[in-house]
C-alpha cells in the first residue's frame, strides 16, 4: 500500500515515511511526522498530501485534514523561498513589532500574510516564539533573529533577496540585523542551532540523512 | 437499579444523599437520582469530551469548592456536589453567553427551533440578553455535506456530538473539525461527502440546528408533529423509532433508546423510508384485470371475485407466498386463512432466498443481541451486516470497539466489519465447507486460519450465521452453526434480513412450521392447534421454489401474495416470472405495483407500516408493538381485515374483528406466544420488547443446526450475490431521497481474476448463468477471493441474474472466458 500511494515521491521521503510508519505500534499515529514529510514532498500540504498521509495512516482525509488545519506550521498554501513570521505577541507589540511587520511586508512587497509575487517571501504574523527578552524578534524559516528594528528588518529582507543564501542560519543573521539577545548573558556555544538535533533525523531537516 | 447495593457509593447532590454506581459519570448518576444537569455534549451512549462546558457544577475538594464539568467526573464515596449554586448559575450563563456570541438565532427559521437543547437550556440557565454587539461568524449556509444532510456552521457550537459519532459509534469519520479557535468547523474533506450510512443519527443527535436532513427540512414544525412509537420495519433488526405525523403524513422517523436493541441509532435506510409511506405510487383502491389491463375496481367485486375463483379449484391447487413484510398478526390472518379456508398446505414466507425455517425459527442455543455484550468472541459468517443489518453492524461494532470482543469475518469479500475485526477469512463461495472443514481440524494451515481457530477458543463464543449471498448454498450456514455449537459458551444468532420474516415463520408460514414454533411434523402440535382450528391440511407441502415450479407446470393453478415479490427477490428470475405467466390466478395483497402484481389478476392495496397496528418480531426472536399514525391512502385496509373478509366470503370464519383480537389467539395457540399482549408490550415489562418464549410460553421445535452434506460442485465463476443497503427494493425504489443513492451497478472482479478473463475495468462483459444474463461494466475488487465474481444483488441491472451458484463470464468483443 505504501508503494502504491507513495508512487509520485522521491525515494528519499518515500523511504522516510516507511521509517514513519515502522516506529509505531499503530499506524495512525505517524500522521504529524507524515504531514511534515508530505509539505516537504509537495512544498506545501495540498490535498493530495492529506489523501496520501490519510491512505497511509488508515484515518479518513477528513481526519487528517483536522490534524493539518489544526497546526499552524502545517501550511497548506505555498510558502516562499523565505517565510518570515514577525511576532506580533504582547512583549513584541510593546516594542514595536507593528512597525516591524509594516516594514517586512513592504520590502517583501506582500501584505497580510500573503506570498510576494516572485514566490521569494512570505510573511506571517505568530504568537509568542519564545523571545521576549529579546523583543522584537521574527524568524526566518524558523531561524530566530531578536531585537530587529523596522529598518534592520527592510535591510534584513534585502540581504536574503540579493545574497539568496541557500540556508539561513540564526546566528549570521543575528550578527548582522539584531540588537539585544535574550540570553546575551548566557550560553554562548552554537549547539542547537547548527549542529543536526538527533530528535529531527527521521525528518531529514537537520542535515542529516533519515534512518 | 442492580441488587447489589453494596456496591453503591453515597453521593451528596444538593444536599440530598444518594447512592450511586461507583466510577459512573456524575452527569449520569445525578439524572438517575432525579437531578437534571444542562448538557450539549454528552451524549449517554457516546464518551465523555467535556467539550461544551455546559455541565459545570461544584464539588467539594480538600482545596474547596471547585467548578468542574459533571460529564467527565466519576462518582466517589462521600462526593458532595452542588448543581444549583449561585457560582454554578454564574457559570452556566457565562457559557451561554459564549455559546451564543456566534450562534445566528435564526431559530423562527430554524428546523431545531422548538426542540432545540440550546433554545430551552437559554431560557432555563442563560442571560437574558445579549451583551455582543459585535460581527458575528459568517460561513455560507447551509452547504450539503452528503446527499441526505445539510450544514450550517453558523449554526454550530462545536460540541463534536457529529464528529464523535461518525468515528466512535459509525466507524467512518468523514466530517471533523477543520481549522482552531474562532474558525473551527465541522467539515467534510472537499472531496469526499458524508456519505455515511447512518448520517442521519448525527442530525437526530445535533443539539441545535447546524445539521438537517433533507427529507425533513422546512416540513414541519415541532410542535406541530404527533408521535408514536413502533418498530422500523425496513429490516429484521427490530430498531425502536419514532415515527411523527402532521396532517396525516409521515415526516419523520427518530430512533429511540431501546436498550436491547438499536440503542437510539438508525440507519439512514430506517430513518428515510418513510418517504415510500407517502409515495404517490401507493395502491389506494383495489385494481382487477381485464384483457391484460388493470381496473379500479370495488372491495366487494374484487373480494367476490377471489372468492369465487379460489373457491372454484381444489385447496391444495392453491399456495401462498409471502407475509415476511407483514405484522405478526396479518401473517397469522394468511396462514389460519390459508390452512382453514382454503385448506392448502403450500405456503412460505421465505423466497429461497433466507434459510431453512426450522433454523431461523428454532435452533437450539439461540443468542439474543444483548449477548454480543458479553462475548469474548463473535463470529460473523453472513451477509455483509453493515449492507444488510446496518444496525446490529453498529452493535457487533460496539462490542469489537468497546467491549473489547474479538471478532472473526468470513466472507467472499471485504466487509463493513473487516477494520475491526481481529480475523479476516476470505474464501470462495462454494469452498465455504471446506474452510470450515480446516477451522475444524488441527493440521497445519495459512495464517489466518490458525489465528480465526486461537480467537474462536475463547469464550463464551456469539456466531452470527447467515447466509453471505442468495448464491451461497443455504446449508452452509446451518453447518456453520453446528460447528459453532462446539464452541466454548457458544450461542447462535441466524440472522435473515426481511423485515418480519422471523414473525412469519412463528406464525407458521413454512409447510415445515404451524404457529408457535411448533414443527408441522408433531402429531402432539397439530391435534392441538386442530381443536382451535378444525382440521388443517396433512404436512409436506411446497415451499417457495416449489410453488413456483408447481405453477409453472400446472400442479399449482392460483397463488395468493401478501406483500412479495417473487419476480424481484426469487433467486431464479425467470422461473418467478413463468410461474406468475401460466397460473390460472392470481392475488397480490400489497403496498404498491410491484413487478410481481403487475402479472397478478386481482390486486388488493394494503396499508402498512405507520398504517396498521400490530406485533413484530426480530432476528433474536423479541416480540415488539408497532403502532399507527396515520391511515392508509385511499381505500388501503390492513391485510388481516382483507382476509377476514375474504374469508367469510368463501364460507370460512378468521374469527378475527381486530388484530388485538388476533394476538389474543396467537396467545392461546402458537406456544411461544402464549402470554403475550398488546397491553404487556406497551405498558407491562414489554417496553423493550419481549424475547419469546418467555416464561409463560414454551417453544416444542428444538432444531439442532445440521451439518449436512455440501457439494461444492458447479462449473465456471462462483457468484457472490451479495445485497448493498440501497438497492432496487421497493421501499428505497419508492423513497426518492434514498433511491439517489443506489449503488452502479458492476461485475466485480479480482485484480488477477481480470487478467485472466482479459478485461479492464469499466469493459462491458456478459455473465450467463442457469437463471439469466446480464451485460455489466467489470469493476475491480481486490478483497475478492479468487475465482469468484461479485455483483451487486437486486439493482436493475443485475436483477435478471438472478442468484445462481456459477456463472459464465464472456467478453463484449472477441474472445470468451
Amino acid at each position: 500500500m505504501t508503494a502504491d500511494t507513495l508512487a509520485g515521491w522521491s525515494a528519499a521521503n518515500r523511504r522516510r515515511a516507511e521509517a514513519m510508519l515502522a516506529a509505531y505500534p499503530d499506524r495512525r499515529s505517524a500522521v504529524m511526522p507524515l504531514l511534515y514529510l508530505a509539505a516537504m514532498e509537495h512544498g506545501h500540504i495540498t490535498e493530495d498530501a492529506m489523501r496520501e498521509v490519510a491512505a497511509l495512516t488508515g484515518m479518513t482525509p477528513a481526519q487528517v485534514q483536522s490534524v493539518a488545519s489544526f497546526y499552524t506550521m502545517y501550511k497548506r498554501d505555498g510558502v516562499g523561498r523565505y517565510l518570515i513570521s514577525v511576532c506580533t505577541s504582547i512583549s513584541c507589540f510593546l516594542l514595536g513589532s507593528d512597525a516591524l511587520l509594516a516594514a517586512v511586508e513592504e520590502e517583501t512587497g506582500t501584505a497580510g500574510g500573503e506570498s510576494s509575487d516572485d514566490g521569494l517571501f512570505s510573511v506571517e504574523h505568530v504568537e509568542c516564539i519564545g523571545a521576549c527578552g529579546g523583543a522584537p524578534a521574527l524568524q526566518v524559516n524558523y531561524e530566530l533573529v531578536e531585537g530587529v528594528a523596522p529598518d534592520k528588518g527592510a535591510a534584513l529582507c534585502r540581504w536574503l533577496r540579493d545574497a539568496g543564501p541557500e540556508i539561513v542560519l540564526s546566528d549570521e543573521m543575528q550578527q548582522l540585523f539584531g540588537g539585544r539577545r535574550s540570553f546575551d548573558w548566557a550560553i554562548r556555544e552554537h549547539e542547537g542551532a547548527v549542529a543536526p538535533v538527533p530528535a529531527f533525523a527521521p525528518y531529514g531537516s537537520s542535515g542529516e540523512e533519515g534512518a | 437499579m442492580t441488587a447489589e447495593t453494596g456496591d453503591r457509593v453515597t453521593i451528596t447532590i444538593d444536599g440530598r444523599e444518594h447512592a450511586a454506581e461507583p466510577g459512573a459519570l456524575l452527569i449520569k448518576a445525578a439524572e438517575e437520582a432525579g437531578t437534571y444537569i444542562p448538557r450539549f455534549c454528552w451524549h449517554p451512549r457516546m464518551k465523555p469530551v467535556g467539550m461544551c462546558r455546559m455541565c459545570l457544577v461544584e464539588v467539594e475538594t480538600p482545596r474547596g469548592r471547585m467548578l468542574t464539568t459533571a460529564c467527565t467526573m466519576p462518582v466517589a464515596e462521600g462526593l458532595v456536589v452542588d448543581t444549583k449554586s449561585a457560582v454554578v448559575e454564574k457559570a452556566q450563563e457565562g457559557v451561554l453567553e459564549f455559546l451564543l456570541i456566534n450562534h445566528p438565532l435564526d431559530c423562527p427559521v430554524c428546523d431545531k427551533g422548538g426542540e432545540c437543547p440550546l433554545q430551552d437550556q437559554t431560557m432555563s440557565y442563560g442571560p437574558g440578553e445579549s451583551r455582543f454587539v459585535e460581527e458575528k461568524r459568517h460561513y455560507e449556509k447551509p452547504i450539503p455535506i452528503s446527499d441526505l444532510v445539510l450544514l450550517d456552521r453558523e449554526r454550530c457550537i462545536l460540541c463534536a456530538r457529529c464528529t464523535r459519532f461518525s468515528d466512535e459509534i459509525s466507524g467512518d469519520p468523514l466530517i471533523e473539525f477543520k481549522d482552531r479557535g474562532n474558525l473551527t468547523q465541522v467539515i467534510t474533506f472537499p472531496d469526499e461527502a458524508f456519505s455515511s450510512y447512518f448520517s442521519g443519527n448525527t442530525v437526530e443527535i445535533c443539539p441545535v440546528g447546524a445539521l438537517t436532513a433533507k427529507p425533513y427540512r422546512f416540513r414541519a414544525r415541532p410542535w406541530d408533529l404527533e408521535a408514536v412509537e413502533s418498530v422500523s420495519m425496513v429490516d429484521s433488526f427490530g430498531s425502536r423509532v419514532s415515527v411523527q405525523a402532521s396532517q396525516n403524513e409521515v415526516l419523520r422517523i427518530n430512533g429511540v433508546d431501546n436498550d436491547p436493541t438499536n440503542q437510539g441509532w438508525l440507519s439512514d435506510k430506517d430513518r428515510f423510508v418513510f418517504e415510500a409511506i407517502n409515495s404517490e405510487h401507493r395502491l389506494t383502491t383495489p385494481l382487477v384485470k381485464e384483457n391484460g389491463e388493470f381496473r379500479e375496481a370495488q372491495w366487494s367485486e374484487a373480494l367476490e371475485l377471489i372468492a369465487e375463483r379460489l373457491g372454484s379449484v381444489r385447496g391444495d391447487e392453491v399456495a401462498g407466498l409471502g407475509g415476511a413484510r407483514s405484522t405478526n398478526e396479518e401473517a397469522f390472518a394468511f396462514g389460519k386463512f390459508l390452512r382453514t379456508v382454503v385448506v392448502t398446505p403450500h405456503l412460505d414466507a421465505q423466497l429461497d432466498d433466507g434459510l431453512d425455517p426450522r433454523f431461523l425459527a428454532g435452533t437450539v442455543a439461540r443468542a439474543t443481541v444483548s449477548d454480543l455484550e458479553e462475548a469474548a468472541t463473535i463470529l460473523v459468517w453472513a451477509a455483509d451486516l453493515k449492507e444488510e443489518l446496518p444496525v446490529l453492524y453498529l452493535r457487533v461494532r460496539r462490542a469489537a470497539t468497546e467491549l473489547g470482543a474479538s471478532v472473526v469475518v468470513v466472507h467472499p469479500r471485504r466487509t463493513g466489519l473487516d477494520d475491526v475485526a481481529a480475523v479476516k477469512l476470505t474464501y470462495r463461495p462454494g469452498d465455504g465447507a471446506d474452510l470450515l472443514g480446516s477451522l475444524r481440524s488441527k493440521r497445519r494451515a495459512r495464517a489466518e486460519v490458525t489465528a480465526a481457530r486461537a480467537a474462536l477458543k475463547d469464550g463464551p463464543v456469539v456466531a452470527i450465521v447467515g447466509r453471505t449471498s442468495a448464491a451461497e448454498r443455504p446449508g452452509l450456514a446451518e453447518a456453520v452453526a453446528a460447528f459453532a455449537r462446539d464452541l466454548p459458551g457458544a450461542k447462535i444468532l441466524p440472522v435473515a434480513r426481511r423485515a418480519n420474516v422471523f414473525g412469519a415463520l412463528d406464525m407458521g408460514l413454512s409447510p415445515e412450521l404451524l404457529p408457535g414454533r411448533v414443527p408441522a411434523a408433531s402429531a402432539q402440535g397439530r391435534s392441538a392447534l386442530e381443536e382451535a382450528w378444525g382440521p388443517i391440511p396433512e404436512p409436506g407441502g411446497r415451499s417457495a421454489t416449489p410453488i413456483l415450479e408447481g405453477l409453472r407446470d400446472g400442479a399449482v393453478s392460483s397463488l395468493v401474495l401478501l406483500g412479495c415479490d417473487p419476480a424481484r427477490d426469487h433467486p431464479r428470475p425467470i422461473l418467478a416470472r413463468q410461474a406468475l405467466e401460466n397460473a390460472g390466478f392470481v392475488v397480490a395483497l400489497d403496498l404498491f405495483l410491484s413487478d410481481t402484481a403487475q402479472l397478478a389478476d386481482v390486486v388488493l392495496p394494503l396499508e402498512g407500516f405507520a398504517e396498521t397496528e400490530g406485533t413484530v418480531t426480530n432476528l433474536e426472536g423479541r416480540v415488539q408493538k408497532v403502532n399507527r399514525i396515520i391511515p392508509g391512502p385511499g381505500r388501503s385496509r390492513p391485510a388481516w381485515s382483507v382476509l377476514g373478509d375474504l374469508s367469510r366470503r368463501m364460507g370460512g370464519d378468521l374469527g378475527a374483528p381486530s388484530a388485538e383480537v388476533l394476538m389474543e389467539e396467537i396467545a392461546t395457540v402458537a406456544p411461544a406466544y402464549r402470554g403475550l399482549s398488546w397491553d404487556r408490550l406497551e405498558w407491562g415489562d414489554g417496553r423493550e420488547g419481549l424475547v419469546v418464549p418467555t416464561g409463560d410460553g414454551e417453544q416444542p421445535l428444538q432444531h439442532v443446526p445440521d451439518a449436512a452434506a455440501l457439494d461444492g460442485a458447479g462449473d465456471g465463476w462462483a457468484l457472490h450475490a451479495g445485497r448493498v443497503l440501497y438497492d432496487d427494493g421497493v421501499l428505497t425504489r419508492m423513497s426518492p431521497s434514498l433511491a439517489a443513492l443506489a449503488p452502479r451497478a458492476a461485475a466485480y472482479l479480482g485484480p488477477a481474476d481480470a487478467g485472466k478473463v482479459g478485461v479492464e475495468a469499466g469493459e462491458e462483459v456478459i455473465l450467463r448463468g442457469p437463471y439469466g444474463a446480464v451485460a455489466l461494466p467489470v469493476g475491480i475488487d481486490p478483497t475478492l477471493a479468487g475465482g469468484t465474481v461479485y455483483v451487486p444483488a437486486n439493482l436493475p441491472a443485475t436483477a435478471a441474474l438472478g442468484a445462481p451458484s456459477h456463472v459464465e463470464i464472456e467478453r463484449l468483443e472477441g474472445g470468451g472466458s
